[in-house]
């Protein structure tokens, strides 16, 4: 008896659940359609060449809403390029790019200089990051500054194994080290024998693939090649970003060389929209919707 | 024979074995990552190959745009430099004398040894300075990289030409005066024809120079994602861009496998390249030993 | 043949060439005149002297470029210094160590090799010399001044290889005779009378592969770590000139950042003229001599 009314229970449970998520999944498909054929609908009957260069942290979101743009309309061609926040504030300031982002604010002179329009999109941290083998599972504040000032360069000082710490830097033009180097840094310095990599996705695979390299990488670039140790105890990921409970937070910024018009104006519009969340959340970063 | 000989050619025989082996690891290794593949979906995506081809079906997750961009800036260098090339060439072997002879042997050779990256920053440059002056609207993009390309490689066609043309045999270069034709007939009908098959053997090698050099484009208009370009004007993919960016930042399994196909490809090309090349150069040298 | 009805056309056709090989010097003095014009800002003693120090520390308003250019002569020479005792020992290989079948193939295998994409040779050392360094030596990330030692190494081995190969062409014939006089083995003969006798050949081949080494970009920018220092050891990153300038994409004229870009495009452009203008009076004086 009770096993019956127990696989009774089970079956008329498992009906309930298949139940409400084929009742999900259908909610969610015409969500997607109309929120997709609704965001999409600005780029009906448009044409032209949308060229985008700048923060690395932002390519993944680009490329999925080039993507998306792209396949309901192939009249529109979408080029996006990296180079760092300094190279994409500076192209769009000269006019070489039409959207230049970076993962950092526009310092005033930098506004008033090109005149420039910013168009905060997602929130996103900044992760130390070290290889997934890696036994360390958790850094202070004051270690991390040491390790990146030269000042610890074994791992067994921060009760990893006996071995000499490898250090990943970005380039100057990056927002995420900017903003990991004035949040977590302190603004101390960073040792110039640190390997230089180009963008948060180098950054990753470069550090995913040296056993003891430690780096620094934009929250949603992080996935199971990498790990990155809690900061004075605190777990990094969107959630703690999100309350504040980690500190080292930045918004992703899209900038244009004065108000955006037209074509431009649309894909702005799209990402900072309703229908770019998904694309955004699916990315790692929160949508500031 | 002391023991140094000995010694010698032991280090000799180590010596020649080193860029075998260096090939074959190379090979190997490409053909062991890259092998599997190796299909029409590195190519296109999930996109049907026909529609990318004649329709210009935007190509996702395959490395076509980035074929079709390499091929387009290496036709733009060639259409710029080819004509150049072989006019120059032909100057400085049949007409130049004295001291522009000298000035222009020098500036070539000065621009042959001009790393590519320099030629990067002057397209650049040059971007920048039109952007300031006559054409405030031009940016970065296929054509400003064909240019580039085309200065890059010009100086190896004007060496192809010239060498071919001056390594003809003397008693061909008598054969049009005693026909009675001109020094500009003679050219165009006795030594141009014979040289040709050297001339294309050195155009050919100049072309493959233009599809593997990376310096260039990176400054000058190549980008990560682009999709098909559909204007001289605008920014494109390269194989060669690709494979360095894969490189240093691929994503994910299917990301590395499509880098490793790339770079077979474009190792297909530039051997393919060098070895028809290399059969035109033999046809050219065995007719002048028979003859 | 329709030599005829070309009779009345040649001068158009001489001047077309004229005209284009007037063009190719243009072009190339203008690339060179727009560079030094770029260049202009340098000639401010005070930009100059902050260019011209050893740290790159942009944040605290350092622009040095001392370390690339140390990088890049380090770099250079070292992978010189590699290529070419290897490729002194092919090349005596190919011309007599060896038996005629194996030369032949490895004087082929040469040839190949000059058709290999750099970035492609950069592409397998990232994924295989830079592990095998990491591992072997336990001594930083692998990415290090010995990985592009090594990388640039075999890519100016061919030319290397290429231009001794052609001097001992035109060395060997002139030797030939005394050489079977004596009886000398092949080996020999290249020891006592073909090397002795191409000095300046070696030369010339010495910078020339320098040119290559200094001037590339692909190789040192992916194999060696880009951290503007001096290195202490050869396990340490380094960062060359030509991979400063793909590195620091500055578009701001007003910047040193982007000055530094020129100083070093200017700098690497001066080698380049210098190591032209020496194999130039090698030559000269080779021809002199003879």
């Amino acid at each position: 008896m009770m096993t019956e009314n127990v696989t009774q229970l089970n079956k008329s449970n498992i009906i309930k659940t298949i139940g409400s998520m084929l009742c999900l999944c259908l909610l969610g498909m015409i969500v997607c359609s109309t929120a997709l054929a609704g965001g999409l609908d600005a780029f009906a009957g448009k044409k032209g060449t949308i060229a985008i260069a700048g923060g690395t942290a932002h390519i993944p979101v680009m490329k999925k809403a080039a993507r998306a743009i792209m396949t309901a309309n192939p009249d529109i061609r979408i080029t996006v390029a990296g180079g760092g926040s300094g190279v994409g504030i500076q192209k769009v300031g000269e006019g070489l790019v039409d959207i230049g982002n970076s993962g950092r604010k526009a310092s005033d002179a930098e506004v008033a200089r090109y005149g420039l329009v910013m168009f905060p999109f997602a929130i996103d941290g900044v992760a130390t990051v070290i290889h997934a083998k890696n036994p360390v599972d958790s850094l202070t504040a004051a270690q991390v500054r040491d390790i990146f000032a030269g000042r610890i360069t074994n791992w067994k000082d921060v009760g990893g194994p006996d071995a000499a710490i490898n250090l990943y830097s970005r380039d100057e033009s990056s927002g995420t080290r900017a903003v990991y180097w004035k949040k977590l840094l302190k603004k101390g310095p960073i040792a110039v024998s640190a390997n230089i990599v180009p963008s948060n996705g180098a950054m990753k695979s470069a550090v995913s693939r040296d056993l003891h390299g430690i780096g620094y990488v934009s929250i949603g670039h992080l996935d199971k090649t990498v790990k990155a140790p809690k900061l004075e105890g605190v777990a990094v990921n969107q959630q703690t970003a999100m309350d504040g409970t980690y500190p080292v937070v930045r918004k992703l910024y899209m900038n244009t060389k004065g108000r955006p018009t037209g074509l431009v104006k649309a894909f702005v519009d799209y990402v900072t929209g309703p229908d770019c969340v998904e694309i955004i959340t699916a990315s790692g970063f929160i949508p500031i919707q | 024979m002391t023991r140094f000989h000995r010694l010698f050619s032991a280090l000799c025989w180590a010596c020649a074995l080193l860029p075998g082996a260096v090939m074959l690891l190379l090979i190997g290794f490409l053909l062991r990552q890259g092998w599997g593949s190796l299909d029409l979906h590195l190519l296109f995506g999930d996109t049907p190959p026909l529609d990318a081809l004649f329709r210009f079906v935007p190509v996702w997750d395959g490395i076509w745009p980035a074929c079709f961009g390499t091929l387009c800036v290496v036709v733009l260098a060639g259409v710029i430099s080819i004509p150049l090339g072989i006019l120059c060439g032909i100057h400085l072997s049949e007409f130049a004398q004295g001291r522009f002879r000298d000035i222009l042997s020098f500036c070539v050779d000065l621009l042959a040894g001009m790393p590519s990256i320099l030629m990067g920053l002057f397209g650049f440059a040059l971007i920048l300075f039109l952007r300031h002056t006559l054409l405030p609207d031009v940016g970065t993009g296929l054509l400003l990289s064909g240019f580039c390309l085309g200065l890059l490689v010009l100086p190896y066609m004007v060496n192809a030409t010239y060498t071919s043309l001056s390594s003809l045999p003397q008693d061909l270069r008598l054969l049009g005066p005693s026909l009675g034709l001109n020094h500009m007939q003679s050219i165009r009908h006795i030594l141009l024809p014979s040289a040709g098959k050297g001339i294309v053997s050195g155009l050919v090698l100049s072309l493959g120079r233009a599809a593997e050099d990376t310096a260039v484009i990176m400054l000058t208009g190549a980008v990560a994602n682009a999709g098909m370009p559909r204007s001289l004007f605008d920014k494109y993919e390269a194989l060669p861009f690709y494979i360095y960016t894969t490189a240093a930042e691929y994503q994910t399994p299917e990301d590395l496998n499509r880098g490793f196909g790339a770079a077979l490809v474009l190792l297909v090309m530039t051997t393919g390249l060098f070895l028809a090349a290399h059969l035109l150069h033999q046809a050219m040298e065995r007719r002048w030993r028979r003859g | 043949m329709s030599a005829g009805s070309h009779i009345s056309s040649p001068i158009p056709a001489r001047i077309v060439i004229a005209v284009s090989a007037w063009i190719s010097a243009a072009v190339v003095l203008s690339i060179f005149l727009f560079l030094a014009w770029f260049c202009r800002p340098l000639l401010d003693t005070t930009v100059l002297s902050s260019l011209l120090s050893w740290d790159w520390r942009p944040f605290q308003g350092d622009f040095g470029i001392l370390s690339m250019l140390t990088g890049s002569l380090l770099l250079a020479s070292s992978s010189m210094l590699l290529a070419f005792p290897v490729g002194m020992g092919i090349c005596c290989f190919v011309h007599g160590v060896g038996p005629p079948g194996p030369a032949r193939l490895v004087l082929w295998t040469i040839k190949l090799m000059t058709s290999v994409p750099t970035v492609v040779y950069g592409f397998v050392a990232v994924f295989v010399l830079v592990p095998l360094l990491r591992d072997v030596f336990r001594e930083g990330s692998g990415f290090s001044l010995l990985a592009a030692i090594l990388g640039l190494a075999v890519l100016v081995l061919p030319t290397v290889v290429l231009m001794l190969h052609s001097q001992f062409l035109t060395i060997e014939p002139q030797v030939r005779l005394t050489a079977a006089a004596l009886g000398m083995a092949p080996s020999q003969k290249l020891l006592h009378l073909v090397i002795p006798a191409s000095g300046r050949g070696f030369l010339a081949a010495a910078i020339l592969g320098l040119g290559r080494a200094l001037g590339d970009t692909m190789i040192p920018l992916m194999l060696a770590g880009n951290a503007a220092q001096l290195p202490g050891s050869v396990f340490d990153s380094i960062r060359t000139m030509t991979a400063h300038i793909a590195l620091v994409v500055a578009t701001d004229s007003r910047s040193l950042a982007y000055l530094s870009l020129f100083a070093c495009g200017l700098l690497l452009f001066m080698t380049t003229a210098l190591i032209n203008l020496g194999l130039r009076m090698l030559a000269g004086n080779r021809e002199n001599g003879s």
